[in-house]
């Protein structure tokens, strides 16, 4: 991984409250492995967040790295003020890849902040049914079109499904050709890890996690795993780094608590 | 106009190092990990992470969280134990070019005692040992020692008996006192104190009402307990003889000059590491150039720190 003072290329808002910008970052993106990989950011020089910021990247194209992200705080809220021509630093590229996909049938669901993973495996696979979640209308920049396997969906109705991605991901036919990819929040991804233990179809979750650093050094960002050999005295076999071993899981790896 | 490189060594007990910049323990791995992004042998020494007796996964998450210019941290030292470190670890060391700092925790006398042992019984790069009796984030971290001068006292000559190498006792800010706790670790036989570990503190989400941390408790660090750490220096300066290894928020060189001024002779860089992992050697880079700017030698300004009539 590389440390990298990336120029900002775009900023821009695409629904409300949630951003797309573009970085060169020449650097960084020549070690980019594919879809599920992510990058810390730092937000300003200053030390009042003294912590990077993981951000998954949206697309790599050429030298330049788009993310997604949700206003959701101060540093958030700093990055939307960025204008063109600024530079952020940051460490990357960082965590695995999805893997699977360009043999087998896909369906990809992102929810909230985790659409960015989910669209650029899509580029990837663009005959996968893809499923996107959102609270409202508001938060959408994608047109429903479930002609070409687009589904959007809402908590309120106010687009597309109403419900949520489960409410698609159920009537859905599955066979054993099929791997579900996801990212999202918690509540999501346990729904999707019980769908698929019940239905018996694999699915690789990208999981969202607290980082210290990205590097493995804090030791911060750990998860359970589902693990029942577990020795008395262990080391790294009941929880696994999300930033070096994830951030995508298969998900019998993993417990979500 | 060019400078010659200033002198930055400093004397420890009977180690010299080639500067007084240290990585601090539990942010920096087990001292390899961070080998591509930075030139470790420009590192006055690393730390590495606490080591115990028998392995330890650590803490259930949330372990971290952001607070205003620091984190809070409960990991609960998750590491390898000393068997697989002996194993896996020491080889590492040979031929890296920075002196190795062993960390050691434990839960009793006995525990302290057997790590050390079983290191003292191979031959190793290790220079010396950090005691860890100050964990604020598990039962088993030692804080138990760290916060009794007898104790202290006791566990340190403990280890003096059994160990040529350099004996540091690392010290809490949680407790009434630090002045005699690094006294009793002087009176035991410890070579140099490092001081301070984290700052015991809490983080609570509004909107959902839960605890940020697993534990509840974690330790606090970051720019935001440097005060908290250049007053405990200044505060043991002014108790012991040995030297203070000065740690707490240091992100860079004014920092470091500042916890030399309070009275350290060296410094650890800790949290700062997470968001840069090559920032000791800009920091240190930037202090050659100090030295040589204010013609003065580290020595000089150790506690000189100018006070009011």
């Amino acid at each position: 991984m590389i440390i990298e003072n990336a120029m900002i290329v775009s900023n821009v808002e695409i629904a409300i409250g949630i951003w797309q910008m573009t970085l060169l970052a020449p650097e960084v993106s020549s070690h980019y492995k594919g879809p599920g990989q992510f990058i810390n950011i730092l937000s300003a020089d200053s030390w009042e967040h003294p912590v990077r910021r993981p951000m998954s990247i949206a697309n790599v194209n050429g030298e330049n790295i788009n993310i997604i992200y949700k206003i959701f705080g101060n540093v958030t809220q700093q990055l939307s003020q960025k204008v063109p021509g600024d530079s952020l630093n940051i460490l990357g590229p960082l965590g695995n890849v999805f893997t699977g996909w360009k043999t087998k049938r896909t369906v990809l669901l992102g929810g909230g902040v985790g659409l960015a993973p989910i669209l650029n495996l899509y580029e990837s696979c663009p005959n996968s049914t893809l499923i996107i979640g959102a609270r409202t209308a508001d938060e959408h920049f994608m047109e429903h079109e479930p002609g070409k396997n687009i589904f959007l969906t809402t908590d309120d109705g106010s687009l597309g499904v109403a419900g949520n991605v489960l409410t698609v991901l159920e009537n859905l036919d599955f066979n054993d050709q099929i791997i579900i990819y996801a990212c999202g929040p918690k509540p999501m991804l346990k729904a999707i890890q019980h769908f698929a233990a019940k239905n018996s179809v694999k699915a690789q979750l990208s999981v969202e996690s607290y980082m210290g650093c990205g590097l493995g050094l804090c030791q911060g960002c750990v998860i359970e795993r589902q693990n029942e050999q577990m020795k008395k005295h262990s080391y790294h076999e009941k929880y696994t780094l999300v930033c070096m071993d994830g951030p995508v899981y298969w998900s019998n790896e993993v417990c979500f608590g | 106009m060019r400078f010659a490189l200033a002198d930055l060594s400093i004397q420890i007990g009977h180690i010299r190092f080639n500067n007084p910049v240290f990585v601090a323990s539990g942010t920096f791995g087990y001292g390899t990990e961070n080998k591509e992004l930075v030139d470790v042998s420009k590192l006055g020494a690393i730390v590495t992470k606490s080591i115990t007796l028998n392995p330890r996964e650590g803490n259930p998450p949330p372990r971290l969280v952001e607070t205003p210019s620091g984190m809070i941290n409960s990991i609960g030292l998750a590491n390898i134990g000393v068997d697989k470190y002996i194993s896996d670890m020491l080889p590492v060391y040979e031929g890296i070019g920075t002196p190795i700092i062993m960390n050691i925790a434990g839960s009793s006398m006995d525990e302290y005692i057997s790590v050390l042992e079983k290191i003292e019984s191979v031959s190793s790069a290790i220079v010396g040992y950090e005691i860890n009796i100050s964990c604020p984030n598990v039962k088993e971290g030692g804080m138990q020692f760290g916060i009794d001068c007898s104790m202290t006292e006791s566990l340190t000559s403990a280890l003096r008996k059994r160990t040529e190498k350099l004996l540091i006792m690392k010290l809490s800010p949680n407790v009434t006192d630090i002045s005699s706790i690094a006294t009793s670790a002087e009176n035991g036989g410890a070579d140099a104190v490092s001081a301070i570990n984290t700052v015991v503190g809490m983080s609570i989400d509004h909107k959902t009402a839960k605890s940020n941390i697993y534990t509840t408790f974690g330790g606090l660090s970051g720019p935001a307990i440097k005060p908290i750490g250049l007053a405990c220096v200044h505060k043991v300066f002014h108790s012991i003889t040995i030297p203070i290894i000065g740690i707490g928020g240091i992100v860079n060189t004014g920092d470091v000059v500042e916890y030399i001024l309070a009275g350290a002779k060296a410094v650890q860089v800790g949290t700062a590491n997470f968001r840069d992992p090559g920032i000791c050697v800009k920091i240190l880079n930037n202090l050659d150039l100090y030295i040589n700017k204010h013609n003065i030698t580290l020595n000089n300004l150790i506690g000189s720190v100018k006070q009011y009539d």
